[in-house]
């Protein structure tokens, strides 16, 4: 039989026919009640449909929600959901501060470098250990949707890396502030960490992340690809179920972006997304050496760290955002834009001599609390790369002074020399509070 | 760099402060605080056999 064909009451009939096929294929209807019915207005309704496949172009839910190739458009009514990317929905998704390395407290550029410390744009750590030298710089060359970059810059080549050297980019993370990993436990959350590089040099580079609590490593690779040309990294990570991160204001996760090693990093079973404590299996044997020669650099921008397995759009916060969240680490009493020890008195502190027997003195109250009690210098003002205080009314610098009583919001400032009372002291101050 | 540290006298107590020290080189005042870094690396000057300088 090819066809049925069911006449009804009048002319014309209904007809159930196959369409080609070269196997059978089966038709069953339930058994109760109207499965399918057409309405006055020609449209066909299903009690209920279960399949395995739908191709459909256009799917309406109502009045306000369609689906289709271009998305889903939901007009004026609210989503709900468990999550998106097995990770938190929206708000503050970027565990890594300063990512687009927009905020550069300290300086734009700093050259010479070849130890450890800050240097340059806020939070970024230039890690050091007798590995050639370098310029560090904020740069404006970035990708699409970023205006600044930090740049390192090789200055003096190094080709013979003794086993115990190291160099690399880094960002510490305070412990307070990843307590939602659940690391330590079997809950322990995965994370995933986005960034944007671009170098002179293609190769192997390793990224790292640490735990300062019993130093727990685990590293996976990433590659450049295309000399001189921004690509978008993507790594994941899992959780650490066995350790956890104190939850306090000391080092919790280091995210390290290896630039060079000795040998001594290297020649175990690199790691590979696996956490141990073995330090030969932190770098991979084919890590680029970036101070190989005075032509290489490496650049990097969009940094973002966030729960969960799937690399989200790089979240953009405000500049003062940013710098907020710099100056629990770092302040200066400068404008932006003005290194420290430079000759203005634009911001500065500014307070009269009021003992008038003895030293005159001043609070100062931070921008934002410290991640602990800060290290502080005073800058005279009237003259550049000048510490101490000015007497604006005698002419006079006192290079020695006192910064004590010092905790997380505020500080005892004063000379220590004993001016007329009522004469101006005047100074501008960093407080230096980092990992 | 290499830093070298001196104790500093609180001049409005007149004692030796026991908060703070100097470092000498860039002229800091670094807490006697055990989470500043900078302190940290001054402990560690200690531990090699270092002594900071007696306040004037």
């Amino acid at each position: 039989m090819s066809k049925i064909r069911l006449h009804g009451t009048s002319s014309g009939y209904t007809e159930i026919a196959p369409v080609a096929a070269s196997g059978n294929n089966t038709l069953t209807l339930p058994n109760d009640g109207t499965i399918i019915s057409k309405d006055s207005n020609g449209a066909v309704g299903v009690t209920s449909v279960v399949t395995t496949t739908a191709t459909i172009t256009t799917a309406k839910v109502g009045a306000a929600v369609t689906i289709s190739e271009s998305g889903i458009e939901a007009s004026g009514i609210g989503i709900t959901c468990a999550n998106i990317n097995g990770a938190q929905i929206g708000g503050r998704r970027n565990i890594v501060i300063n990512g687009a390395m927009q905020v550069a407290q300290r300086a734009t550029s700093a050259t010479g470098k070849n130890s450890t410390g800050y240097y340059c744009t806020d939070r970024f750590r230039l890690v050091d250990y007798n590995i050639g030298t370098f310029t560090l710089a904020q740069q404006t060359s970035a990708p699409t949707g970023f205006n600044k970059s930090l740049r390192l810059d090789c200055t003096t080549a190094d080709t013979s890396i003794a086993a115990a050297d190291y160099l690399s980019i880094d960002q510490a993370i305070e412990g307070f502030d990843l307590q939602q990993l659940d690391y330590g436990l079997s809950s322990a959350k995965t994370i995933t960490i986005s960034f944007y590089v671009k170098s002179t040099t293609t190769g192997t580079y390793t990224l790292e992340i640490y735990m300062n609590n019993g130093d727990y490593f685990n590293s996976k690779t990433y590659t450049i690809s295309s000399a001189n040309t921004w690509e978008r990294k993507i790594i994941t990570f899992v959780g650490n179920t066995s350790n956890g991160i104190t939850n306090d204001n000391t080092r919790g996760l280091t995210c390290n972006f290896w630039l060079s090693n000795g040998s001594n990093f290297e020649g175990g079973t690199f790691s590979d997304g696996t956490w141990h404590n073995t330090t030969n299996r932190r770098v991979h044997s084919s890590q680029v050496n970036i101070a190989s020669s005075t032509d290489n650099d490496w650049s990097i921008t969009g940094v973002q760290l966030e729960v969960g397995s799937q690399a989200t759009a790089f979240e953009q916060r405000s500049f003062n955002e940013e710098i907020v969240l710099c100056q629990r680490y770092y302040e200066k009493s400068y404008n932006h834009g003005d290194v420290p020890g430079t000759n203005t008195s634009n911001g500065s502190v500014m307070f009269l001599s009021n003992r008038n027997s003895g030293t005159p003195h001043t609070m100062l109250r931070y921008a934002t609390r410290k991640r602990a009690a800060p290290t502080l210098v005073a800058y005279a003002t009237g003259a550049a790369d000048t510490t101490g205080m000015k007497n604006l009314d005698a002419n006079t610098v006192y290079s020695n002074y006192i910064m004590n009583r010092n905790g997380e919001m505020g500080c005892t400032a004063y000379p220590d020399a004993t001016p007329v009372i009522g004469q101006f002291i005047q100074f501008h101050y960093t407080a230096d509070a980092e990992l | 760099m290499t830093y070298t540290y001196k104790h500093l006298k609180d001049i409005i107590t007149g004692t030796t402060a026991t908060d703070v020290i100097l470092r000498k080189e860039d002229n800091a005042c670094v807490p006697i605080d055990e989470k500043n870094k900078d302190y940290q690396e001054y402990l560690a000057w200690v531990a090699e056999g270092n002594t900071a300088e007696a306040a004037d």
